[in-house]
């Protein structure tokens, strides 16, 4: 039944154009590799049900930016109403690594009031003998802004699950505590449908305090 | 269904949509096209005058009062010899009278839809009448509702009319008569009086598809008014039209009414496929609509603006621009009538014509996806043909139906599943003509804005000649697939097929509307460039 889940996630992914994206949360939302891909317009949309625990799903609406820089005014846009977000860089391609705090900064001037956890990915780490940018100067960028890093192959189908699903899970343990709730006008979590057995969650009560402020 | 609304007296409301004659009618509106054309009864005047009669641009009304603001409007405008006789209906739910006249508002309109648009025609005959002369009969299950209008009014029932529609396509130019032959003696009178205006509108030359969709729109409307009142289940569908501001608005609350819906019958699976809401949402309708949505809003806002700064000579000439840009979107019209025979089933046509337009605008953006979608949807229906094919050739007719794949369910959802996923597609082809209309960075020179506002306007009528197309094609399956089905159980999927087709057409439309902005920013921003 696909109907059922606890919150819907907007998570937005980020990156310079061509370190795969798209190809990345496609090997996600449909389990398959696009060999070849045109440039994304502006954005694009997918969605997949993630359970986190087994009966708590998540549904998780992924916004897919183009990393080109003429649509950055569209994709600019975006960044408020996600609560998630994949930041991607090619670790064959030193300059998209570089850019990293570019696109970071970027996010941060746009999403306010709210804010977004991210998650750094190393992509293309099936593409090893081409290798530019190390795991461990990666990782010490993560940890120096306070994200996780995953190193991830759409072509492989290497951690692309991990990825989106640690994700999802630090996302939703900031909901469990309250840290993030749901409000009105704001599209990052919504809660979902449900069913009546497992009506008692307490979360959902509380995401009515903070809309009155 | 157990989310039943409380509904006051929807008999009324839906007798109140039917009357009070068409208050003003700009004499500014009528284009000068077509000098045949009588003042009143002018075709062409409709479309010019249309989007500002689109209930998702009038926030400020009465939620409850859209529809019925945009039904009168438009039948008075059509049938002005309606008029004395319509407000008598206002204030009752109809008697045996009442439902007289509601016949004849019912087979006129029929007429002038054919005239209108012959490809909606055959369906939107039994869809109309059924809605109009039903009000009558609120608080009855919707098959009843059905069953009861067909018979009162002694037309064809929807199977026998998608059975009929390919013979109908090509027998259309002979319009009103044809349906004459056919046996509605209830609708013989009005036809004659009417085809002396099908025959105006014929004698045009150039049909005006805008019309036609108009009436399919209000088909929609009052057919969910109807079967809402019969199956409060329906209001879900019904919310679509009233109510709210926006139409991602609208669809989202469909959406997740039917989520809430499905939620509630977690356990049972049935009807959980065919909901176009939830549907229309997975194929990512709903976010590109919205998404373009507020891309045109914000256009919207700039262009107003920049409206502001300017003035003298330079206001006018841009207004006069702007004016040009938004021509195609009211007007929206076939080339010719024979579009009707070139309808084939191998979609090279299709393929063909939605690549042509999309070159026409000169932007860097395909229509793969939407291709693609259209020939999932085709080698969809192929598949129900060829599985219904074997059983109908072997002549031990209802033994055989074992080996046949496929139920009247599924070729339902089926085509509940395939005008989703079109439509989808179609509104995020939309949307990334916007962004990329808004930020192509060079090259877009080579074409004129007016063009391309032309292109897109084509490629409109194009996909609503195809929902309409595809529709006629899974009715027809069902009616194979169905044979042995009572009406009452194979009538709601029809009527259900056709309401959704139209509905698809209303929103694939909207969203072109909501284009229009977007292009008038991108003609200002290129005329700025240019002039530096």
């Amino acid at each position: 039944m696909e109907a059922i889940w606890l919150y819907q996630f907007r998570l937005i992914v980020i990156g310079d154009s061509t370190v795969g994206k798209s190809c990345l949360i496609r090997r996600f939302t449909e389990g398959r590799f696009a060999q070849v891909s045109d440039p994304t317009v502006g954005v694009d949309f997918f969605s997949r049900l993630v359970e986190i625990e087994p009966g708590k799903r998540i549904k998780l609406q992924i916004w897919d930016t183009a990393g080109q820089e003429r649509f950055r005014s569209i994709t600019r846009a975006y960044y408020r109403n996600s609560v998630g977000g994949l930041l991607l860089f090619d670790i064959t391609n030193r300059r998209s690594f570089q850019n990293v705090h570019e696109w970071l900064e970027e996010a941060r001037s746009h999403v306010q009031p709210h804010s977004i956890v991210f998650l750094l990915v190393g992509h293309k780490c099936d593409l090893e003998a081409q290798r530019q940018v190390s795991r461990q100067e990666a990782e010490k960028l993560a940890v120096a802004y306070g994200m996780r890093y995953v190193e991830t192959s759409a072509r492989d189908a290497i951690n692309v699950e991990r990825a989106f699903t640690e994700l999802t899970r630090d996302i939703f343990e900031l909901v469990k505590r309250g840290d993030i709730t749901i409000q009105e006008g704001w599209e990052g979590v919504k809660s979902g449908f449900v069913p009546n057995v497992v009506h008692s969650s307490e979360e959902v009560t509380k995401s009515d305090r903070r809309c009155l402020c | 269904m157990s989310d039943k609304e409380s509904h006051t007296d929807p008999g009324a409301e839906g007798v109140q949509e039917q009357p009070s004659p068409s208050p003003t009618e700009s004499p500014t509106e009528s284009p000068t096209e077509s000098p045949t054309e009588s003042p009143t009864e002018s075709p062409t005047e409709r479309p010019t005058e249309r989007p500002t009669e689109r209930p998702t641009e009038r926030p400020t009304d009465a939620p409850g009062e859209m529809s019925s603001d945009v039904a009168p409007t438009r039948k008075t405008r059509r049938r002005p010899e309606h008029k004395a006789a319509a407000p008598s209906d206002v204030p009752n739910p109809p008697e045996e009278a009442d439902t007289k006249t509601e016949q004849q508002k019912a087979s006129s309109d029929t007429a002038v839809m054919e005239g209108g648009w012959g490809y909606w025609g055959s369906w939107g005959k039994s869809l109309l009448s059924t809605a109009t002369a039903t009000v009558a009969t609120v608080g009855q299950g919707i098959s009843q509702v059905i069953e009861k209008a067909e018979t009162t009014l002694g037309i064809p029932s929807p199977e026998e009319l998608s059975a009929q529609a390919p013979e109908e396509d090509s027998t259309e130019a002979g319009g009103t008569a044809e349906a004459e032959d056919e046996g509605d003696t209830a609708m013989g009178g009005a036809l004659g009086m009417l085809s002396s205006l099908t025959s105006v509108m014929q004698s045009t030359g150039k049909t005006v598809i805008t019309g036609g969709l108009d009436a399919l729109e209000f088909i929609g409307k009052k057919t969910m008014d109807v079967i809402a009142e019969g199956d409060p289940g329906f209001k879900k569908t019904k919310g679509l039209m009233i109510r709210t501001s926006t139409l991602s608005q609208v669809l989202r609350e469909a959406k997740e009414r039917e989520e809430q819906q499905t939620g509630e019958e977690f356990s049972s699976d049935v009807e959980k496929k065919a909901h176009y809401g939830m549907l229309f949402d997975e194929f990512q309708g709903l976010a590109h609509l919205e998404a373009l949505e507020s891309l045109s809003r914000e256009s919207e806002i700039k262009v107003r603006s920049v409206l502001t700064t300017m003035s003298g000579d330079e206001l006018a000439q841009l207004k006069d621009d702007l004016a040009e840009i938004k021509e195609p979107f009211s007007l929206v019209e076939f080339d010719d009538d024979d579009d009707d025979t070139k309808e084939d089933d191998d979609g090279v046509d299709f393929a063909k014509e939605l690549t042509h337009a999309m070159s026409r605008l000169c932007l860097s953006t395909t229509a793969d996806k939407l291709s693609q979608a259209r020939t999932n949807v085709h080698d969809r229906i192929a598949d129900i043909k060829s599985s219904t094919a074997t059983p109908a050739q072997e002549e031990d007719g209802t033994e055989e139906k074992a080996r046949t794949q496929y139920t009247t369910e599924d070729v339902h959802s089926s085509a509940i599943r395939s005008l989703a996923e079109l439509t989808a597609k179609s509104i995020e082809q939309f949307h990334k003509v916007a962004q990329v209309v808004l930020h192509s960075t060079s090259g877009s020179a080579e074409v004129s804005t007016m063009d391309q506002a032309k292109a897109l306007a084509q490629i409109t009528v194009l996909l609503c000649k195809e929902i309409s197309f595809l529709s006629k094609s899974f009715t027809s399956c069902l009616t194979t697939v169905g044979s042995n089905e009572k009406g009452e159980i194979l009538n709601p999927l029809i009527t259900g097929v056709f309401l959704e087709a139209s509905n698809s057409a209303s929103y694939i439309q909207d969203a072109l509307q909501l284009l229009m902005p977007v292009l008038e920013l991108a003609h200002i921003q290129k005329t700025a460039d240019s002039a530096q």
